[in-house]
């Protein structure tokens, strides 16, 4: 793998630090030191985390759970007391109290050099940041769904491309044994050809009507929180409730369709492609500040004949995660270690050795850990999670127009309907842009 | 393989209107406050000219209560008392038998144990010394069907509360494209019915919570039966209080009695589901009974500011589904969405709300009214982001 972290741009930073513009990082990453950018497995991956929300502090603590994997040397948020409690874990883990702190990804992304850096922040954010840290050839954690749009999606896999970095998305149900072996025993044809698949997501959850304005917590930077998404007045709605809310999430069912959609299109075979034909309804709360789908129902027709069904779990006779229905019998996984088949036999197939063996992680965070350093595609890359967010967001779009939408999977593109196509994408407000590539 | 719900299906036909008789008079509940507004809900459909008809007051003589039920396509019970007289008790079973619709009502299932085939068309009773002899109970448990023949009292409820609604039954007419979970305004939440049960469905349930001295079981709240030729449809909800009251004023309660009357009435149900039928986000009230129009819409919205409610914007977007794939009406309402934010007496937060509608589903046509507001500061932003989505592939 080529790393452009150069050593110029290590000694630029510290000919900058040298002159007191900023602190030495008093961790070198091994990337800076390695012979040709290679990063020897001996060493811990250095690393930073932007977003140190309770999904952000979930996947540190994951890391630091890991012997000896990483370090984390600097954090970044808009709420400087989530960052202060953050800091308090790094500093804790590392013995001393260096973890630098920043309120600006911007200066963060400038100041700090890094191997890698995770991610965590409300989906309206991704498309910049995503591509930004990308464009520093920063390896990225990054969480599930990783855009809140299909054009914010394509610009991330692009900007992944081009600068060859290591992607992990959060999509950790991939390395947990029960959803392997179901996607497995799908994938053989174990339960026949698939010709169905069934997906079951969360309900929405209650709403809260429609609170006044209030002031701003003194902690929080609330235009930094809402970036490019529209200018609303603070109304009590941000840490984790920005999901129910349309400008920063999709809800339910883009939140998980990094997951059993993910796992879906794992089993099926689907990974790199999408649905030709999307159609569903949406039902919507009848007021108040919350305004994603509470329920949704909708079918993906792909070019191969498969079907694949996405509602709220309430809806579907075996509720929640991931059911792929084949002509000789089903295979159903869900969270909770479940794993059940139309025949229990089915379980106890033994795949042989000129089958599909699908890709075998058994800690999602070690995997992107050994692949930063071996430089080894991932088990969730950044293309398999925009193929499994863009069924989410096609569904939403069909949802929203109420019309069956035509979506040509290669060329990415909403056909015949230009209505249904602005929506693939939302304009930013000034002075934010997607990134280029 | 599948079927897709189709939320919103064809709204009635125009000039079915089936005649309807409200039978009340004697009750445990407040049948002077019900009844009036049992007629409202059903009128508001366009579908049913309602007549109520009252019983003797108790003790009084039923030999003067004797309807012809043939003039009728529907009855609805409102009732609870004194025993009608045999021909009309006679009467009334025969209606039921040759087809005639039914809609029981919250209190009339206390009404009558003694009477076997009134059992029989109401499917679950309760109180009045209902027991293990009148039949089982029924419920859910663990989102299966129970039917309970066990020992004991029937009828029940505890403290009156907002509670959530289960569609048990998704195919059926009546609650064909309703959410699956929905929240109901404050009523009593029946419980421990029990009742000869033939021939019925529970097509929606609801939790009795134990912390509300509820039976911790999924308690039957709609239910169809039917008897003979005829179709019943049994709410078990709707307290009454003066003027309704949040259980009859709920949109899921008074948009499941017009469905399930229109379905007891003819078999099949046209009307669409509204935009304000409740989810599980919250109760919905319609304090009026009466559905919004756009007109109403649009002129209500222009007061919008924050905390007020958003219904009448989000009434606007469902008439935009509706319209989906409809080029002429999608342009009828994009003119009115032109008015709106050209308008002077319009809020600015509206006019955010409706730049926001017409950054994806404007046209050529919007574009004038939208770059006109422009000098305004306090909507710049939210001009550009129309401009630019709009032009994008416009």
């Amino acid at each position: 793998m080529s790393r452009k972290t150069s050593r110029r741009d290590f000694l630029r930073r510290s000919a900058a630090a040298a002159a007191g513009v900023f602190v030495i990082p008093e961790i070198i990453p091994s990337s800076v030191l390695g012979m040709n950018g290679t990063l020897p497995p001996s060493d811990r991956l250095v690393m930073g985390a932007i977003g140190t929300g309770s999904q952000g502090m979930s996947n540190m603590r994951d890391f630091l759970r890991l012997k000896d994997a990483v370090r984390f040397v600097a954090l970044c948020d808009v709420d400087s007391k989530r960052l202060s409690d953050a800091k308090e874990v790094v500093d804790k883990a590392n013995k001393d109290t260096g973890c630098r702190t920043y309120k600006d990804f911007r200066e963060f992304l400038e100041k700090e050099t890094l191997d890698a850096v995770s991610i965590a922040l409300p989906d309206h954010w991704h498309g910049i940041i995503y591509t930004e840290a990308v464009n520093k050839k920063l390896h990225v954690y990054g969480e599930k769904p990783i855009c809140r749009t299909i054009r914010d999606g394509q610009t991330i896999v692009a900007a992944v491309k081009k600068n060859n970095i290591i992607w992990q998305t959060g999509s950790w149900q991939r390395s947990l044994p029960n959803f392997r072996r179901g996607a497995e025993l799908a994938i053989n044809g174990r339960a026949g050809k698939i010709n169905y698949i069934e997906v079951g997501l969360p309900d929405g959850g209650r709403g809260i009507g429609t609170p006044p304005v209030q002031d701003v917590p003194p902690e929080l930077n609330w235009e930094m929180w809402l970036g490019p998404a529209p200018k609303v007045p603070f109304r009590g709605v941000v840490h984790w409730n920005w999901r129910w809310i349309l400008d920063y999430s999709g809800g339910q069912m883009t939140d998980w369709a990094g997951h059993h959609i993910d796992i879906a299109n794992w089993g099926a075979g689907l990974e790199h492609t999408g649905p030709v034909e999307i159609s569903g309804t949406g039902v919507y709360p009848a007021e108040g500040i919350y305004n994603v789908p509470v329920e949704y129902d909708f079918l993906c027709k792909y070019s191969n004949g498969i079907q694949m069904r996405v509602a709220n779990s309430s809806k579907l006779k075996l509720g929640m995660g991931t059911t792929w229905y084949g002509d000789k019998g089903w295979i159903h996984t869900d969270r909770g270690n479940r794993l059940s088949a139309s025949d229990p036999k089915i379980l106890e197939e033994v795949i042989g050795e000129n089958e599909i063996h699908l890709y075998n992680s058994e800690n999602h965070w070690q995997n992107f850990v050994d692949c930063a350093k071996s430089g080894k595609q991932t088990i969730a890359p950044i293309e398999v999670a925009y193929r499994a967010i863009s069924v989410g967001l096609l569904g939403e779009i069909a949802m929203t127009t109420c019309e069956t939408i035509h979506w040509d999977p290669d060329k990415e593109e909403i056909t015949g309907n230009p209505r249904a196509g602005r929506l693939l994408s939302r304009p930013y407000r000034a002075p934010w842009t997607l990134p280029t590539v | 393989m599948i079927v897709i719900t189709v939320l919103f299906t064809a709204s009635c036909k125009k000039g079915d209107v089936y005649k309807t008789l409200i039978i009340t008079g004697q009750s445990e509940h407040n049948w002077k406050a019900s009844s009036p507004v049992l007629k409202q809900i059903l009128e508001e459909t366009g579908m049913f000219t309602v007549e109520i008809m009252t019983t003797p007051e108790k003790g009084g003589d039923m030999s003067s209560f004797n309807p012809d039920f043939s003039k009728y396509k529907l009855v609805v019970l409102d009732y609870s008392g004194d025993l009608w007289q045999e021909k009309t008790r006679t009467d009334f079973v025969g209606y039921v038998r040759s087809g005639g619709g039914v809609v029981v009502y919250h209190g009339a299932s206390i009404s009558f144990p003694d009477w076997k085939e009134y059992n029989e068309i109401t499917g679950l009773g309760g109180w009045n010394g209902r027991n293990e002899k009148d039949g089982p109970y029924v419920y859910y448990s663990r989102n299966e069907l129970v039917v309970d023949a066990s020992a004991g009292p029937a009828g029940g409820h505890g403290e009156r509360h907002d509670f959530e609604v289960r569609t048990r039954v998704t195919d059926h007419p009546v609650t064909k494209g309703l959410p699956v979970r929905w929240m109901h305004g404050s009523d009593e939440l029946y419980q421990n019915l029990r009742g000869p049960a033939v021939n019925m469905t529970v097509l929606a349930t609801a939790y009795a919570d134990t912390a509300f001295d509820g039976t911790g079981r999924d308690e039957p709240m709609l239910m169809v039966i039917s008897y003979g030729n005829g179709r019943v449809f049994h709410t078990a909800m709707g307290h009454a209080d003066e003027g309704g009251g949040p259980a009859m004023q709920c949109t899921g309660f008074l948009v499941t009695l017009q469905r399930g009357a229109e379905w007891a009435a003819t078999g099949n149900v046209t009307q669409k589901v509204p935009f304000d039928f409740p989810t599980a986000a919250g109760v919905v009230l319609r304090p009026g009974f009466a559905e919004i129009t756009l007109d109403d819409a649009f002129e209500n919205l222009k007061s919008y500011d924050i905390p007020k409610s958003t219904r009448y914007f989000t009434y606007i977007q469902s008439q935009i589904r509706d319209a989906s794939g409809n080029t002429e009406k999608l342009l009828e309402i994009e003119k009115l969405m032109t008015d709106f934010i050209k308008a002077g007496d319009a809020s600015k937060e509206a006019k955010k709300l409706i730049l926001r509608e017409l950054s994806w589903m404007g046209t050529d046509y919007s574009i004038p009214g939208i770059k006109a507001l422009e000098t305004d500061p306090d909507l710049k932003d939210d001009v550009d982001y129309a401009l630019k989505r709009l032009q994008s592939s416009n």
